[in-house]
C-alpha cells in the first residue's frame, strides 16, 4: 500500500493531496517555502501516534503545524513529506478553577481559551499579536509571548505538563498537575521552544491566573525612539514592574492612524505603559511611571476606560501586518523582525537599526516589547523590485548581527525555524552540538520537522531532500 | 484577471482565517480566506486550474468578514470574485453554477422558472403605473419563492409613488458572484428604468442591492432605508414581540446599512442583538453561490449562525430573502422585515 492509503486508513477524509491544498500548506507568515506531499488533520492523540509510527517506519518527514501564523517558517515542510495540521484538535478538556489549571488540546486558539476562562475570572497571560488566530500548540512550540510578558513572563512560565507523541509514535508526559517538582530533568521546558523538532504536543496542562481588577494605560510621547528607550530604562530601574511596556515609533503610529484615523495617539515615538492590579496600586504605579517619564517626554496621556484601552491594544496587536496602509505598493516582509537584547541595551539597538535601515534605503517601522528587550522591525518593500528585496534581506542580516553583538538573540519570541537557522552556531557556539545530540536521541531518523534550527546532523530526513526547498 | 499586486499585499497573517465562516466548518486551509488568497497567488503564478482551485474559490459566501478585518487592507472578497472569473473563462466551474448561468440566459431568473415573474402581483399587474418616481425591484427569490413578501412590500411601497418593472430580470448578482458575465441582465434592467423615467430603484434583497448599486448611475435604496425615511408616515402599531436582527452581508458589511432596519424594528417591537452583529455579524451561508453548489456547507454555516440567536428572541428578522431561506432551512424562525412591518400596520393597508 502507498503512504496515502495508509494515512487515509488513519484519518479518513482528513487527508489531502490536492495541489491547491498542498500549495496552501507550503508557507506560514514568513518568507520560507516548502511543499508537502500530504496534509493530514488528526482529531486526537491516537491518530497522531499512529501517523508518527507510520512515518517513523517509512522514514517520512513530518512537520507539525498549528495555525500557520509563525514568522520563521517553523511549520513549513522543507523536506516534503507530511504536514500534521493540529488545528482541528481544539477541545478545551478541563477548566479547574480551584487549582487554576486548564487542560487543552494543541489546536485551541489562544483567544478562545481566554474567552472560555472569562466567566471564571481567570486568564492565560501570553498575548501575542496573533492571539485571535494562533494555536496554543504553536505558542508552546515557539515559546511565544506578547505584550504583557514584561510582568507575566512567556508561555514557558505557564506549562505544567505536556503530552508528547515522540518520533516513533510513543506517548510521554513531561510533567503533572503539581506546581513544583524536583524529580528528574525538566522535559517540559525542553519541548517548549523546540519548534516541532523533538515531538508533537497533543495536550497541555497550563496554569492560569486571576484577571487583574484594574488597568491603566500611560502613553508617553518622546522626540526620538532612543529617548523613549532611555525612559524605559529609568522606569524599570525605579523598581516599577509595568504589566506592559511597548514601543511604537513614529512610523508605527502613522500606520495605526491609517488603520483608524480616530485613534487617540499623538504622532511621536511612543511608549505604552500599562499598570494593572488592585485599583489603588494601579493609580499609584501609573503616577510613578508618569513622574519618571516627565523628565524627557513631550507629552503624557492616560486612559483607564476599558473600551479606550482595548481600542489601542487592538490596533497595536495587528500593526505588524498593516504597513501596506502606508504605501499600498509595499508589503511587509518578516525578516530580522524579532531580535532581543538585554533591556538596558535597547536604546543602542534602536539606534543601530535606524542606521541599518537608512543605509539600505528601506523604510522600517520599529515597535515591540521594549520592556523585555524585544524589538520588532518591520521592513517594507516592493516585492516586484528584486534589488530592494535583496537589500532588505541584507539589512535583516545586519540587524541579527547587531543583536548578537549586544549580547542578544536573533529571536525573542517568533522562533528560529528556517528563517534564522543560519545564526544558530553564531548564537550558541558549542551548545548547538548539545542540541543536536538531544535531537539525535529523540528523533534518530530525523523525521520531525527536518531542516529547522540547524539541527541537521546526518540523520535520514535532514540530509535527504524530498523535493521541496526554499 | 487577478491583479498579482493586490494578491501579494497579503502577508499571510491569518487574521481572516479566524473569522472565515467556511474555514470554521471545513478546517482546511484552502477553504479559509487566507488559503483562498494563496490559491489566487498560485493562479497568478500559473498553477493548473483544477477542481482544487475551483472548490477553494467556489466555497466563498462573499460575506466580506475577511475584507472587513484584514489589517493589511487586502480585499479577499473582490479578489476571489476576480479569480472566479478566470476559472469561468477556463471552464473550470461547478455544474450547479453553469446551470444558474443557463437559467439566467434562458429565463432571466436563477430558478429557470418559466412562469410570469410578476405573478406575485396577481391582477394588480394590469394596473401597474407605467411611470413613477420609484421602481420596486423584487428580485428572483422573492418573485418565485416568497411571492407574498414581494406583494406585501409592493403594497406598502405603493403609498409612495412606486411601480414595478414590466419585464424585471434578475439583477445579475448570482452571475457576478460566481464569475460569469451579467452585462445582459444589467442592460435589460437599465433600459426599462430609463424608459420608465424613474428616479430611483428600491429592493428588498441584499444581493440585488449590491448588484444594482454596481450598475452605476442608479439611485438605489434598500427597503429598510426607504421605509426608515418614511417611518412617521407609516402609522406603525407596536407589537408585543421581541426579535433579533440578522445583518445580511450584502446590506451590512458590503453597503454599510446597519441602522435603518434597526430603527424600524425598534418602532415596532423590542430588538435584541445577536451574539455577533453589525460589522461582525456572521454569515447565513447562503451567498456567493455556496447554497447552490455546496448545500451541506451552506447549511452548516447557517446552523452556526443560529447559535447567535438570543434566547429571548421570538424571531430572527432580516432584510434579504436568501438569508430568510437559508436560516429557515437550518431550522431558524427567520422572517423578512416586511412581514413584521405589514403586521404592524393598520388593517386598512
Ligand atoms: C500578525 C502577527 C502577529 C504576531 N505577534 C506575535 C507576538 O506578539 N508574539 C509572538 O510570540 N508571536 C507572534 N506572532 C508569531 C506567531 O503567531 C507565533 O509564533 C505563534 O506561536 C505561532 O502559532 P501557530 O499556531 O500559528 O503555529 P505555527 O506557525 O503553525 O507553528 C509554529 C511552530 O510550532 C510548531 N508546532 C505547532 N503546533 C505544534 C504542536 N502541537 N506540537 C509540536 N510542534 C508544533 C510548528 O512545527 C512550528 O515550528 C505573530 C504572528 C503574526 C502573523
Ligand atoms: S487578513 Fe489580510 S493579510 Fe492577513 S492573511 Fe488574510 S488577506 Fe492576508
Ligand atoms: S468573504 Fe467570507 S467566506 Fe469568503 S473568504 Fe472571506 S470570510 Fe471566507
Amino acid at each position: 500500500m502507498d503512504l496515502a492509503s495508509d494515512l487515509a486508513d488513519i484519518v479518513g477524509e482528513r487527508l489531502s493531496c490536492s495541489s491547491a491544498e498542498l500549495y496552501c500548506y507550503s508557507c506560514d507568515a514568513s518568507q520560507v517555502r516548502g511543499r508537502p506531499e500530504y496534509v493530514v488533520r488528526p482529531k486526537d492523540r491516537d491518530e497522531v501516534s499512529r501517523i508518527m509510527a507510520l512515518a517513523f517506519e517509512k522514514r517520512v518527514p513530518v512537520t507539525p503545524r498549528g495555525a500557520g501564523t509563525g514568522l520563521a517558517g517553523g511549520a513549513v515542510p522543507l523536506k516534503g513529506g507530511i504536514v500534521l495540521d493540529l488545528s482541528s484538535m481544539d477541545r478545551i478538556l478541563e477548566i479547574d478553577c480551584s487549582c487554576r489549571q486548564v487542560l487543552v488540546e494543541p489546536g485551541v486558539v489562544r483567544d478562545r481559551l481566554n474567552l472560555a476562562l472569562l466567566p471564571s475570572g481567570l486568564f492565560f497571560p501570553p498575548d501575542p499579536g496573533s492571539s485571535a488566530m494562533c494555536s496554543i500548540g504553536g505558542l508552546l512550540a515557539n515559546n511565544g509571548s506578547g505584550m504583557h510578558c514584561v510582568k507575566y513572563g512567556t508561555t514557558r512560565d505557564y506549562a505544567l505538563d505536556l503530552e508528547i507523541v515522540l518520533a516513533d509514535g510513543s506517548v510521554i508526559h513531561t510533567g503533572s498537575q503539581v506546581l513544583k517538582s524536583s524529580a528528574g530533568y525538566d522535559l517540559t521546558r525542553l519541548f517548549i521552544g523546540s519548534e516541532g523538532t523533538l515531538g508533537v504536543i497533543t495536550a497541555a496542562r497550563l496554569s492560569v491566573v486571576p484577571l487583574p481588577k484594574a488597568r491603566r494605560l500611560v502613553l508617553a510621547a518622546f522626540r526620538s525612539p532612543e529617548e523613549a528607550g532611555l525612559a524605559v530604562n529609568r522606569v524599570l530601574s525605579a523598581g516599577i514592574v509595568p504589566a506592559a511596556c511597548e514601543i511604537l515609533d513614529r512610523t508605527t503610529v502613522e500606520v495605526l492612524h491609517r488603520c483608524d484615523p480616530h485613534l487617540a495617539l499623538p504622532t511621536a515615538d511612543l511608549i505604552l505603559f500599562e499598570a494593572d492590579g488592585e485599583p489603588t496600586a494601579v493609580l499609584d504605579e501609573a503616577a510613578r511611571i508618569e513622574e519618571v517619564c516627565l523628565q524627557s517626554a513631550i507629552s503624557i496621556d492616560t486612559a483607564s476606560e476599558a473600551a479606550e484601552m482595548e481600542e489601542v491594544w487592538a490596533a497595536r496587536r495587528l500593526v505588524g501586518a498593516a504597513v501596506s496602509r502606508l504605501d499600498p505598493k509595499k508589503t511587509r516582509i518578516y525578516v530580522g523582525e524579532d531580535v532581543g537584547v538585554p533591556v538596558g541595551m535597547m536604546h543602542v539597538l534602536i539606534r543601530r537599526v535606524q542606521e541599518i535601515s537608512e543605509d539600505a534605503g528601506i523604510p522600517a517601522m520599529k515597535y515591540g516589547h521594549i520592556g523585555d528587550g524585544n524589538l520588532h522591525v518591520a521592513l517594507f518593500v516592493d516585492l516586484s523590485d528584486e534589488a530592494e528585496v535583496e537589500r532588505a534581506k541584507l539589512a535583516a542580516h545586519r540587524i541579527h548581527l547587531a543583536a548578537l553583538d549586544l549580547g542578544g538573540t536573533v529571536s525573542a519570541e517568533h522562533g528560529v525555524g528556517r528563517a534564522r537557522s543560519s545564526y544558530m552556531r553564531l548564537q550558541w557556539g558549542g551548545a548547538l552540538d548539545v542540541m543536536r545530540a538531544i535531537k539525535r536521541a529523540l528523533d534518530p531518523r530525523g523525521i520531525l520537522n527536518p531542516g529547522k534550527l540547524d539541527l541537521g546532523s546526518g540523520t535520514d530526513c535532514d540530509t535527504a531532500d524530498a523535493g521541496a526547498g526554499l | 484577471m487577478i491583479d498579482p499586486r493586490a494578491v501579494s499585499g497579503c502577508v499571510r497573517c491569518g487574521t481572516c482565517r479566524s473569522v472565515c465562516p467556511v474555514f470554521q466548518e471545513t478546517g482546511w486551509e484552502s477553504s479559509g480566506a487566507r488559503g483562498k488568497m494563496l490559491v489566487l497567488k498560485s493562479m497568478t503564478e500559473g498553477a493548473n486550474l483544477d477542481s482544487g482551485c475551483r472548490d477553494s474559490l467556489g466555497t466563498c459566501t462573499t460575506c466580506a468578514l475577511c475584507t472587513q478585518i484584514c489589517p493589511a487592507a487586502v480585499r479577499p472578497t473582490g479578489l476571489i470574485e476576480e479569480g472566479r472569473r478566470d476559472l469561468v473563462l477556463a471552464n473550470v466551474t461547478r455544474q450547479e453554477h453553469r446551470r444558474l448561468n443557463r437559467n439566467l440566459l434562458r429565463y432571466g431568473n436563477t430558478f429557470g422558472d418559466g412562469r410570469d415573474r410578476l405573478g406575485w402581483l396577481g391582477e394588480e399587474k394590469e394596473m401597474l403605473p407605467k411611470s413613477a418616481d420609484f421602481v420596486y425591484f423584487a428580485g428572483c427569490v422573492n418573485s418565485y419563492r416568497y411571492p407574498e413578501t414581494a406583494k406585501k412590500t409592493f403594497q406598502i411601497l405603493s403609498r409612495f409613488s412606486v411601480t414595478a418593472m414590466p419585464k424585471e430580470m434578475c439583477c445579475g448578482s448570482p452571475l457576478l458572484r460566481t464569475g460569469f458575465d451579467a452585462g445582459f441582465l444589467r442592460e435589460a434592467n437599465l433600459e426599462q428604468m430609463e424608459a420608465m423615467g424613474a428616479r430611483a430603484i428600491i429592493t428588498g434583497c441584499a444581493g440585488c442591492y449590491t448588484a444594482l448599486k454596481g450598475y452605476g448611475g442608479l439611485e438605489v435604496y434598500s427597503v429598510p432605508e426607504f421605509l426608515n425615511q418614511r417611518l412617521e408616515e407609516l402609522d406603525i402599531q407596536p407589537l408585543d414581540l421581541t426579535v433579533c436582527y440578522h445583518d445580511p452581508c450584502h446590506l451590512g458589511r458590503h453597503q454599510g446599512v446597519y441602522d435603518p432596519p434597526r430603527r424600524i424594528l425598534e418602532a415596532i417591537c423590542s430588538l435584541v442583538e445577536m451574539k455577533a452583529s453589525r460589522e461582525k455579524a456572521r454569515c447565513c451561508g447562503g451567498g456567493g453561490g455556496v447554497r447552490a453548489a455546496y448545500p451541506e456547507l451552506s447549511q452548516k454555516i447557517a446552523r452556526r449562525r443560529l447559535l447567535d440567536v438570543p434566547a429571548e428572541a421570538d424571531a430572527i428578522v432580516t432584510a434579504c430573502p436568501l438569508c430568510v431561506r437559508n436560516l429557515r432551512d437550518a431550522g431558524g424562525n427567520a422572517i423578512d422585515l416586511i412581514d413584521l412591518v405589514s403586521r404592524a400596520l393598520p388593517p386598512s393597508l
